[in-house]
């Protein structure tokens, strides 16, 4: 959808980065451990290389060799780095310094650190030109306008005026954006710029940096652990695995047919937009990530690869397939000709539907409101004002049937957090009728009784954050049985087993803790704790999305089956559509505390699409490489809910703005027989439908 | 899934989860890799060994006194000399050691236990409990810490169980601070809040949960009120409250020989080079501490 | 750790080392303010043309001055710049014996009821005016005036009337006849002052052989050579420094370094550290200052007259004159009449020897077989905590277990709180006639009476010794004093302090008071 290059255009002239067979290693207790091994890429002026890879694959610490920024743990072992032809490894570290900002910039993930806090934004680039290219200072912060103009900011003179946390997150990424250009490098390493941001403005990030490098030939390293993201930004992809570049090939090649056992397993581990989970059962990749730096001898994917023989456990040399594409596998050839074929997604069985009874009712809101009271201020107390407060969820209507898993899908700063907090009972001022299995929720925690407490349960998105590291797997999982269930210890313990198995994990996970559990086993933990006490509903807040895809697909499954096996209904609350679509069997869409869409998951991604829907499903990017019709790119953020504007909260943003109605009035619920779908617009159906006609052609299904 | 399974039963084989005693032995043994907390901790572990054995290796008693033997220096039967009243010097160095470490080490312990509780609870429960609590440390901080022992010692009068309760009133503030902000942090995270929904207990949530996450902090801070702690115990026996004559104390050591520099300047050097050197030592412990037990962890 | 926690930790320990060098050199007494350098105090001598003879600055250190008016005056540096301002009518030679300075020549009549002084002549005040008879009754009527509240005024109230009986001569009547008036005439606010001074305390307008120069509060006076003084060759310096010292560590220190010439009233110790030191002479005279350990005679333990004998027979005042006070001044023998007061003192009766044993068998036979516990109040000045600490130890040996308890002095002697206690240290400073000590301490009725001592035959010699003028009855009557003390006293009096000055060695003609404040520096000349 970004990239409209030619793809058969190979390099001619001297590639802008060159490395050759480089090696890095961190020393750690002693010993130096190898975090990358024998990498070679090259990037030619212009062109986006994409380098995947899931955490503690050795991706950043090739970023930060390259930009020789290794700290004093790192140590380039072995291999060249050649930047426009100087060998970088040959330069003192002052040569060095001249390099960065001038040369090479580096944009970095988190903007909230890149900035310093304490300078104006328009000052911190000013600085860059006025050190770096020797600029005069006056000149610099003139510069340092129309450089913020260039990375599309409407109002270049404020932001250059403002300080970083006076800006939105989108706003501070375009404005390193402009930091990392400003001095006109030859390449520009990315490393997952847009990972933090909403998927909205990460479509806006994204469609500019594809802007900004074509028009200025920069070479960039995209690095990156979101596939979707590389096959809509990149031209080449570079397939990381511990420490070591598994497969290299055009963009289109490489997600069209995946060689290697990994890249195929990774990607048909991935969701599919509008994918459910009735037509398929997620693949997963089995075992995890090798620690970074553990030497294996033979193929470093051996352990986890379901076509792994005897051959594998000899170090695969690299090999070339066709001209640009590389390839470390003793099977390539086989899976090239299709003798072995790997195991495909669709014919898995497929995780149970149950059947959602209408009639029970699982959790049912009715005007629903969470309030965060802000602080009054001495001057309010002495008016006798009374104190305000913030509504971040808002008069909200919701049912959840018995069994059901609905889909709650928002932008952050939507309210999706808020609403589930509510009902846990632990948000600070809730107001409206809940009631759970048809009996009323007190909005308080404390003023909920035991068997109350164990109907709801959640799993949050931090495993880090859910499991208190100093307690055992055992503890953690038999509390819920003793608190709620009312067992004693030695029955609670006698049944940890059990709920480690149904979280398919070894028994023998009882005594760890949880610093020695990976990030997906601390997920099963937590899940298995969430179900110990058989709750009737489970909130999982973004359960997934700190995962790797590898492990997400299994995480996804576990909680279908679970949720199967106890009969539980789910609100399961993400930012991914794709996960959403593929879990859910009801999707809401959430925008600013109020929701503006709600349909059977099937529904959901046909049209008609309320505006902000139908901008949340073309910013998603998807795997596929072939461009694409624009997608909506919303203008703005979402506004913060301290001044939620009338009308329709959505019209500030809205591509779609029929006119002075939107501003004032509050749309009404449009729907129709036949569809599961309402939505709250004042665009009626069937005009909705056909402006969006062309969406309907299946083109949101993804291949 | 069922490979799955099976790669993760692989797993689990090459790891066993380490009990707690090794825990502290491979923190001790992290410490030790940082050089000045090696010192540090070794001096420690030397004075508090001394304060053990000290009566029983010492060659003289603490207050005996050989009157032709006053102000001597230096030498093979008084290896740190005699002071002007003819008590041997080393001795009573080397028995004020465990005066100076049983009052300040209690002292500091009563604190730390005091203003743990104070701090995990009103932090936990915030609102005007918390600021009430915190309002009335505020204004105990306000005095400086010698000035406010100097005060209650006036109020309360000198004995030792006096200098117990002003360590406890000078430093529990300061511990239940400190935990209290370690807390904030802690009680917003996922597994307080999951504990909350299991219903469990205060208790449960405050000493279970959240405890063991501020023991690092706490382990750190005991570590620096211990210093304080010796530095005040010193510091009111040399203004000459807190503990009487003829006590070993190091403080009060300084402060009697100290009207005989001119004369008997080993009576005064050596109870301060203790002082300082516990003081440094505890200090550099912390430090090592801090580093070994709020890094992350391999 | 980022940087800025790790730069705070650092600080942390940085604190405690400075902390500990603080300590440390506070002990040593560097961090105490330097005078200024010698060279800068001679820039400032500006030579008088009335100084022919007067040669020499001697730089005194000594504690800064509060109270100039004479009236007022008590500390040593007060009295001692004074006493060279201005000039008494009597004065006390190092020997207590009362010799003239303004008064040239005195008559006692009427049975010691008038004393008749005859002034000398030709002296002058700085201001130019001559002195009269009438300024000395202006003084002594300004002194014992009960309306003015002074300081003197009770030791003067037994003056019914003064009066210039000639030009020069000045007439005292006395309602009862007073052995130690001429003494009491001595007394150090006792400084004759111009007829109708309104500003005492700043004008500085006496007879004195040295007249004030300049007056730096809390830095130094300056004072130089009275050129006109009434005694032909007085003074011989041309000029007296004193620069106030708070610390007489610092004071000892600039000795030393040669900042200042003299230091009277230090510490044993400091005094013990200057005896090798070359170009300094150390003098040390012995006073009838004293520590006192008393036990009140009014209740229990102390009203069995066996424990105090016990504590006696337990102290071994030789030791503690080694330890606590290195051996300068004098044992003391229970009372105190001192050797200093050489007629009076007497070493006739003797004091029983330190008996460990004897005192056990007194304690068991006051009903005390297993030994005592006591507590032993102390201030926490001068050698008095290191005074109880040895008597712990000597007791100790006896079975007598004390716990020493230290306090402040402000504290100890705040709300007559040492009156209360039971076994108490009491430092008491020299005077310089007897007869002080038993009319406040001891005799029944006495103001401070500490120990609640009350003993009729004790009260009736101590008005003996107080009021006749048969000096051989007197005498008799304090040599019986001392035997009653020793035999019964509430008291032990283990040393008299001895009084230290250092002085460089090109000065001569120094001669130390018991009270330091007294010396008389007009014949003290630079070494020819």
């Amino acid at each position: 959808m970004f990239c409209n290059h030619p793809l058969n255009k190979l390099p001619e002239h001297l590639p802008t980065l060159n490395i050759e067979g480089l090696t890095v290693a961190y020393r750690q207790n002693g010993r130096w451990l190898e975090a990358v091994r024998d990498v070679s890429l090259h990037i030619q002026p212009g062109e986006i290389y994409g380098l995947v890879g899931e955490s503690g694959s050795g991706k950043t610490t090739l970023a930060l060799a390259v930009l020789r920024y290794l700290g004093q743990y790192g140590m380039i072992l072995q291999g060249k780095i050649e930047l426009n032809g100087k060998n970088l490894l040959d330069l003192q570290p002052a040569e060095m310094r001249k390099i960065w900002g001038r040369e090479m910039a580096y944009l970095p993930q988190n903007s909230q650190s890149a900035l310093n806090p304490t300078l104006r934004v328009g000052d911190q680039i000013a600085e860059i030109l006025h050190y770096q290219l020797d600029m005069g200072m006056k000149r610099a912060q003139r510069r340092a306008v129309d450089h913020l103009r260039e990375v599309n900011i409407a109002d270049p003179e404020r932001v250059a005026s403002s300080y970083p946390h006076q800006l939105s997150g989108g706003m501070q990424q375009r404005a390193l954006i402009a930091m990392a250009l400003c001095s006109n490098p030859t390449l520009l390493i990315l490393d997952e710029p847009t990972t933090n941001l909403d998927v909205t403005t990460q479509a806006a990030i994204l469609e500019l940096l594809v802007e900004l490098i074509s028009q200025r030939q920069t070479a960039a390293l995209y690095i990156t652990h979101n596939l979707a993201v590389v096959a809509q930004m990149c031209q080449r992809v570079g397939v990381m695995y511990a420490g070591v570049m598994l497969e290299e090939a055009a963009a289109a090649s490489l997600f069209a047919k995946p060689l290697h056992p990994y890249t195929h397993g990774m990607l048909s581990s991935l969701p599919r937009l509008g994918e459910g989970k009735a037509s398929a059962r997620l693949q997963s990749i089995g075992g995890q990530s090798p620690p970074p730096g553990q030497l294996t001898s033979g193929c470093v994917f051996q352990p986890r690869c379901p076509l792994a023989i005897e051959v594998c456990s000899e170090n695969p040399a690299l090999s070339s397939p066709s001209a640009g594409r590389h390839i470390r596998c003793h099977r390539w050839e086989a899976i090239l000709k299709g003798e072995i074929s790997l195991p495909t997604a669709p014919g898995m069985e497929s995780p149970g539907r149950m059947e959602a009874s209408d009639k029970e009712v699982a959790l049912s809101l009715e005007g629903v409101a969470v309030r965060y009271p802000l602080r009054r201020t001495p001057l309010d107390i002495l008016r006798r004002e009374p104190g305000r407060s913030v509504r971040a969820v808002d008069e909200l209507d919701l049912v959840i049937a018995s069994g059901q898993t609905f889909g709650l899908v928002g932008e952050s700063g939507s309210g999706k957090t808020s609403l589930a907090r509510a009902i846990l009972g632990v948000a600070d001022r809730t107001e409206g009728k809940m009631e759970l299995l048809g009996a009323p929720l007190p909005a308080q925690l404390s003023s909920r009784k035991r068997e109350t407490l164990r109907r709801v349960q959640i799993v949050f998105q931090n495993s880090e954050e859910a499991l208190n590291p100093y307690l055992t797997v055992e503890e953690i999982l038999l509390r819920p049985l003793v608190t709620l269930l009312g067992l004693s210890r030695q029955e609670a313990r006698d049944r940890v087993p059990e709920l480690l198995r149904a979280v398919r994990l070894p028994a023998a996970y009882a005594v760890r803790l949880p610093t020695q559990l990976s990030g997906g086993e601390k997920q099963r933990v937590a899940i298995g704790r969430a179900f110990a006490a058989r709750p009737d509903l489970l909130v999982c807040d973004e359960p997934v999305s700190a995962l790797d895809v590898s492990v997400q697909a299994s995480i996804l499954n576990l909680l279908c089956d679970l949720q199967v096996e106890n009969r539980s209904s789910l609100l399961f609350i993400s930012h991914d559509l794709a996960v959403v679509g593929y879990l859910a069997d009801v999707i809401g869409v959430i925008y600013l505390g109020q929701l503006v869409e709600i349909a059977n998951a099937d529904d959901l991604f046909k049209p008609p699409f309320h505006p902000y829907t139908e901008a949340l499903l073309t910013a998603v990017p998807t795997l596929e490489t072939q461009s694409r019709q624009k997608g909506i790119i919303l203008s703005g953020e979402i506004p913060s809910p301290t001044e939620k504007p009338g009308g329709c909260p959505f019209h500030t943003r809205c591509p779609r703005l029929v006119g002075e109605i939107c501003k004032t009035q509050a749309p009404p619920w449009q729907r129709r027989e036949g569809s599961s779908k309402r939505y709250r617009c004042h665009i009626p159906w069937m005009e909705l439908q056909a402006a969006q006609g062309k969406l309907a052609n299946g083109e949101i299904q993804a291949g | 899934m069922r490979r799955e399974a099976d790669s993760l039963t692989l797993f689990a084989q090459n790891g066993a989860a380490p009990g707690r005693g090794r825990r502290l032995l491979s923190s001790l043994r992290r410490l030790y890799a940082v050089p000045s907390a090696a010192f540090g901790a070794t001096i420690v572990i030397v004075f508090l060994a001394l304060a053990i054995i000290g009566p029983l290796i010492a060659p003289y008693e603490a207050n005996q006194q050989e009157f032709q033997d006053a102000r001597q220096a230096p030498s093979k039967a008084h290896w740190f000399g005699t002071d002007h009243l003819g008590r041997d010097v080393f001795s009573r160095v080397l028995l004020g050691a465990s005066e100076v470490l049983w009052l300040s080490g209690a002292g500091t312990l009563l604190a730390v236990l005091c203003g743990t509780g104070i701090g995990l609870t009103s932090g936990y429960l915030g609102g005007w409990v918390d600021e009430l609590v915190m309002r009335l440390f505020d204004s105990l901080l306000a005095l400086p810490a010698l000035l406010l022992a100097l005060l209650m010692l006036g109020a309360i009068g000198t004995s030792v169980t006096s200098v117990l309760f002003v360590i406890l009133v000078v430093y529990t503030p300061i511990v239940a601070r400190v935990v209290r902000s370690a807390v904030l942090s802690i009680k917003t995270r996922g597994f307080v809040e999951v504990a909350r929904l299991q219903g469990e207990s205060l208790g449960w949530i405050l000493f279970r949960e959240i405890l063991p996450l501020v023991l690092p902090t706490l382990a750190v801070e005991t570590a620096l009120r211990f210093s304080y702690s010796i530095f005040l115990v010193a510091s009111l026996g040399f203004l000459g409250v807190g503990v009487q004559p003829p006590s070993p104390n190091w403080g009060l050591m300084v402060k009697e020989a100290r009207q005989s520099v001119s004369l008997t300047p080993w009576a005064l050097y050596y109870p301060v080079a203790a002082i300082s050197l516990l003081v440094i030592s505890v200090n550099l412990m912390a430090d090592g501490l801090k580093r070994v037990l709020q890094s992350p962890v391999e | 750790m980022n940087t800025y926690r790790l730069i705070r930790d650092r600080g942390a320990i940085a604190v405690v080392i400075v902390l500990v060098v603080l300590l440390v050199s506070a002990c040593a007494g560097v961090g105490s303010p330097q005078p200024a350098p010698a060279t800068q105090t001679q820039e400032q001598v500006v030579p008088s043309e009335a100084v022919l003879e007067s040669e020499g600055v001697l730089r005194v250190a000594m504690q800064p001055i509060v109270q100039a008016d004479p009236a007022f005056i008590s500390s040593d540096s007060e009295v001692l710049v004074a006493n060279h301002v201005y000039d008494y009518l009597v004065d006390i030679d190092p020997s207590s014996n009362v010799i003239p300075r303004l008064a040239v020549d005195w008559k006692v009549q009427d049975g010691g009821l008038t004393y008749v002084f005859k002034l000398a002549e030709g002296v002058t005040f700085h201001d130019g005016s001559r002195l009269s008879a009438e300024d000395v009754v202006w003084t002594f009527n300004r002194l014992r005036d009960q309306a003015l509240e002074l300081p003197t005024a009770d030791l003067y109230s037994n003056i019914s009337t003064i009066e210039a009986s000639g030009e020069l001569e000045v007439t005292f009547r006395l309602k009862q006849p007073n052995p130690f008036f001429l003494y009491d005439l001595s007394d150090n606010h006792a400084l004759v002052l111009k007829a109708n001074t309104q500003d005492a305390a700043s004008n500085f307008n006496g007879t004195g052989p040295f007249k004030v120069a300049r007056y730096s509060p809390e830095d130094r006076i300056l004072l130089e050579a009275n050129g006109d003084y009434f005694i032909p060759d007085l003074p011989k310096l041309a000029e007296i420094e004193i620069i106030f010292f708070n610390d007489e560590n610092a004071a000892v220190d600039a000795l030393r370094g040669g900042q200042v010439d003299l230091v009277m009233r230090m510490s044993t110790a400091l005094y013990t550290s200057l005896q090798d030191e070359p170009g300094i002479v150390t003098t040390d005279i012995p006073t009838n200052g004293f520590d006192l350990v008393r036990l009140r005679s009014d209740r229990t333990p102390g009203d069995d007259p066996r424990i105090i004998q016990a504590l006696k027979l337990a102290t071994d005042r030789e030791a503690i004159l080694q330890l606590v006070q290195q051996g300068y001044g004098a044992v003391g023998r229970d009372s105190p009449i001192g050797p200093m007061y050489t007629q009076y003192y007497s070493e006739a009766f003797p004091l029983p020897a330190r008996d460990v044993e004897a005192a056990r068998q007194l304690l068991r036979e006051a009903g005390y077989p297993d030994g005592m516990e006591l507590t032993l109040h102390t201030p926490d000045t001068g050698g008095r905590p290191d005074l109880a600490v040895v008597l712990k130890e000597q007791w100790a040996e006896a079975g007598i277990n004390v716990q020493v308890s230290v306090e402040p002095e402000s504290v100890y002697y705040g709300d007559n709180g040492w009156l209360e206690v039971d076994l108490g240290i009491t430092g008491w400073g020299s005077r310089p006639y007897p007869q002080f000590y038993l009319d406040v301490m001891l005799t029944c009725d006495a103001v401070w009476n500490e120990s609640h001592f009350c003993d009729a035959e004790f009260d009736s010699l101590a008005i003996t010794a107080g009021t006749s003028l048969d000096e051989v009855q007197q005498a008799e009557a304090y040599h019986k004093i001392q035997q009653i003390l020793i035999e019964r006293g509430p008291v032990i009096i283990p040393y008299f302090f001895a009084q230290f000055a250092a002085i460089r060695d090109q000065f001569q003609g120094f001669e130390l008071k018991a009270f330091a404040g007294r010396t008389d520096f007009r014949a003290v000349s630079l070494r020819k």
